[in-house]
């Protein structure tokens, strides 16, 4: 007769990425890179904004950038053409990155002398909010024609990110986009929230942007 | 697939355990799901065979308790269901509250010889 035993395991799942993603952003404060996670929808412009965001602060920061996409190198080559570090990752079907994974990626980046990481996330708005990827802040971009009822749609992105860029706001004209509409949502998710309107297309916005990323790469280094 | 790559970390978690533990076979696994994690049950149970291929799990069953999304009104102290609420207390339509479970995602214990 076989004898069977019950082993209390009481574990969660996610504790051991949000160890692992603690443990990483203490060794990027040490090595002092600032590391921001950036999440959005597909086509939301988050190549596009990096390139604006690379253009602006290349000549007083070094950046490197990881592109993490289920397949193709299509971001990695747009990047590239800036002069910019960039590596590609291949999630493999995955649809978000954990810690492990962006770890993987920073030391395929070499991190050495770098000031400012960027990871741009998977495109999707649900999972990558889930993962803790160990970076300094987190970033999300919503663009207008996606729509103002998202953080009605996806409320934990919404509430994990440390800022909101409204990128193609050149194109409010064309949608029935309520600005004032998104900015009550997304303060009511998450009243800390930074929100800044872009157009990565003319610039408008940018200069703000890059203040904010100058000004949390700054305090990061500092505590 | 966002749930296999997560049961992969259940699976590898679970060989830790066995191994550390000196256990011939594993019988069952049972986790425990929120109503509100991102986890899907039925999807959880379609890929484990796959991450369990080639394991010593392989013949492992698999069981899931789910964990219902509780929350308690700071107006009235009752405490509901938000997902089957829509959010709002049943009592006294207060829509302040405090979450008390739901999200988890846990590896509850394992029955093994």
């Amino acid at each position: 007769m076989d004898t069977f035993k019950t082993l209390e395991i009481k574990e969660s799942v996610f504790e051991n990425n949000n160890i692992q993603a603690d443990l990483l952003r203490d060794e990027l404060k040490q090595e002092k890179v600032f590391l921001l996670n950036l999440m959005s929808s597909p086509g939301s412009g988050k190549t596009t904004t990096l390139v604006r965001t690379i253009e602006t602060l290349k000549d007083e920061m070094n950046i490197g950038i990881m592109e993490a996409d289920i397949d193709s190198d299509v971001d990695a080559h747009t990047i590239a053409q800036t002069g910019t570090r960039v590596i590609q990752l291949h999630t493999g079907g995955m649809c978000h990155l954990d810690a492990d994974m962006t770890r993987q990626g920073l030391s395929g980046l070499n991190i050495d002398k770098l000031d400012l990481a960027i990871l741009e996330n998977v495109g999707n708005l649900v999972c990558p909010a889930e993962f803790d990827t160990g970076a300094s802040k987190n970033a999300m971009i919503l663009s207008v024609p996606e729509g103002d009822d998202k953080p009605l749609k996806y409320p934990l992105m919404f509430s994990i990110v440390d800022v909101l860029l409204i990128n193609k706001i050149d194109a409010i004209g064309f949608f029935d986009f309520d600005l004032e509409a998104v900015i009550h949502r997304a303060r009511k998710l998450n009243p800390n929230i930074t929100i800044i309107p872009i157009s990565a297309k003319t610039g408008e916005g940018i200069g703000e942007w890059a203040d904010w990323l100058r000004n949390q790469t700054r305090l990061w280094n500092q505590s | 697939m966002h749930e296999l790559g997560v049961v992969i970390g259940v699976v590898n978690k679970v060989i830790q355990v066995a191994e550390s533990n000196q256990l011939q076979s594993v019988d069952t696994i049972v986790l425990q799901i929120g109503q509100l994690s991102s986890m899907i049950p039925s999807y959880i149970q379609a890929c484990y065979p796959a991450a369990v291929d080639g394991t010593m799990l392989e013949q492992t069953k698999l069981e899931i308790e789910i964990l219902p999304a509780n929350a308690m009104c700071k107006a009235c102290h009752q405490v509901f269901n938000i997902i089957e609420n829509r959010s709002q207390c049943p009592h006294c339509e207060g829509d302040d509250w405090g979450l008390l479970s739901g999200k988890e995602f846990i590896i509850k214990e394992i029955i093994a010889q």
